[in-house]
């Protein structure tokens, strides 16, 4: 340790600065941690570097910087949340009518948690980095000039979802497809059972089609459907509604249907996400 | 390091400590603290990094990954290691460093962890005179050194350039450039506290992270 002492004082000031190679950086920081004689230089020439960021002309970023900022972070949580959500044993499948031919079961409660449950963290990764990847599009890609106008739709519809999201007590859920690629999006409810999602990725609806969104709201529930939305060749879409039955630890999913006004779902599904239990 | 000494009878609240308690809420998980964190330094995170890359994407991609540099790691700010201004700050100034340096194929890129490490942190003098000083002041304190120091000082911390690439842009010998960024740090520093170190040096830093 001694011996790189005074090599080490004489790297003080291009270490505060920033201005070390890396193996001169990591040459530092090992012998700080593991130093026992004072560095009282470092403490002396550091205490005047944030100082030279005073003297910055002040700009304002743009202010799709936040929303893509707090979308990250949302998705962040989402992701946190949702490996850490722990499956319940002997929950039943939510009750579905079994009344059309076209009407098949949604995962039940057991399926949704193991399918919370299995996710590896690559899974969330990839999850996350499809939210993110949307999301970085804007700032990065903007020479996608095919994508753009998608890419701004996605991001004004992750204002409302974070606009939702931002509030204490909300919960926030990605939105992905039973299996592989394909549509996906993020999801906030608010605590007075608002819900806000961004979807992007979806196949334009044709004459009267919809997309409808439920909530499978507990333990046997009845999918309840909270609203539909139609879709445009852009693939994006923002969702929104009041007062559903949303809350901690519910499914959202997303089926297409022939008509508004669907009562029951119609399969496949989607895209669907799980809030994380409180 | 003592805040008191920035807490006047109108304020019982120090900026310092409303940091640090946006900053607990922070590394709980609550959106609406990054949120307000947000708030009170997107200016700062931005303009410096904008300031170094020269680039508005780039300064935006910057500032993005030290807010969720933030997001992340905010379990691991230390208080007493400087306040919460001066730990976002360097974590800004390492991504931009990066970034800048990236833009650099010639140059060598550090195996950055996702964060500084702490010891990175160092304890600063905001607490002490932050609170009395403007930009003029700053601006001020930079004119009075030597304008070659100054300007080694300024490519050092807002270039991204490392010293031996200084002293190559330059035509400089190395030993000369590192003396010019350690004498023009100290006079700068004595420029803006005076020669009696105003609170400099008082508390010994404890280094050894762990």
């Amino acid at each position: 340790m001694i011996d790189r002492h005074d090599e080490v004082t004489e790297l003080t000031a291009g270490f505060v600065l920033g201005a070390l190679a890396p193996d001169e950086e990591r040459l530092v920081r090992e012998h700080l941690a593991a130093c026992p004689e004072p560095h009282a230089e470092f403490t002396e020439l550091g205490g005047v570097v944030p100082y030279l960021a005073e003297t910055v002309e002040q700009l304002e970023p743009p202010a799709s910087l936040r929303d893509r900022i707090m979308a990250a972070a949302a998705a962040d949580l989402a992701a946190r949340s949702g490996t850490s959500a722990a499956p319940v044993a002997g929950r039943e499948a939510p009750a579905l009518r079994q009344d059309s031919a076209t009407v098949t079961a949604f995962p039940s409660a057991a399926e949704r948690a193991e399918r919370t449950r299995r996710r590896s963290p690559l899974e969330w990764v990839a999850g996350i980095a499809a939210v993110l990847g949307i999301v970085a599009l804007g700032a990065w890609n903007v020479t996608l000039q095919r994508d753009l106008e998608s890419t701004r739709g996605y991001e004004r519809g992750l204002s409302a979802v974070l606009d939702v999201a931002a509030r204490p007590g909300s919960q926030t859920a990605i939105l992905t497809p039973e299996s592989g690629a394909g549509p996906n999006g993020l999801a906030a409810v608010g605590p007075d059972g608002c819900v806000a999602i961004v979807m992007r990725g979806l196949a334009a609806t044709t004459g009267s089609e919809v997309y409808q969104a439920w909530v499978i709201a507990g333990e046997g529930a009845t999918p309840e459907p909270i609203g539909g939305f139609s879709v445009g060749p852009t693939g994006t879409a923002v969702f929104t509604a009041d007062q559903t039955p949303a809350t901690a630890g519910v499914t959202l999913a997303l089926t297409r249907e022939p008509a508004p006004g669907a009562v029951t779902p119609t399969e496949p599904i989607i895209s669907l996400g799980v809030t994380p239990s409180s | 390091m003592s805040n008191t000494g920035r807490q006047g009878g109108l304020n019982p609240v120090s900026p310092e400590d409303a940091d640090r308690a946006v900053l607990a809420r922070v590394s709980a998980g609550e959106l609406h603290a990054l949120d307000e964190l947000y708030e009170r330094y997107r200016t700062m995170a931005y303009s410096i990094a904008y300031r170094m890359t020269q680039d508005a994407t780039l300064a935006e991609d910057v500032v993005q990954e030290a807010f969720l540099g933030a997001w992340r790691n905010a379990g691991r700010y230390i208080e007493g290691r400087g306040s919460v201004k001066t730990w976002f700050l360097s974590i800004v100034h390492h991504r931009a460093v990066d970034a800048v340096r990236r833009r650099r194929p010639t140059t060598e890129l550090p195996e950055r962890e996702d964060m500084p490490p702490q010891v990175l942190t160092l304890p600063d003098i905001w607490p002490e005179v932050a609170g009395r000083l403007d930009s003029t002041e700053v601006h001020a304190a930079l004119s009075r050194i030597s304008q070659v120091q100054r300007e080694t000082i300024e490519l050092a911390y807002f270039s991204g350039l490392t010293q031996q690439e200084i002293a190559e842009r330059t035509g400089t010998p190395l030993g000369t450039v590192k003396s010019r960024m350690r004498l023009g740090l100290l006079a700068m520093r004595r420029a803006l506290v005076g020669e009696d170190g105003l609170g400099f040096g008082r508390e010994e830093p404890r280094w050894a992270d762990r």
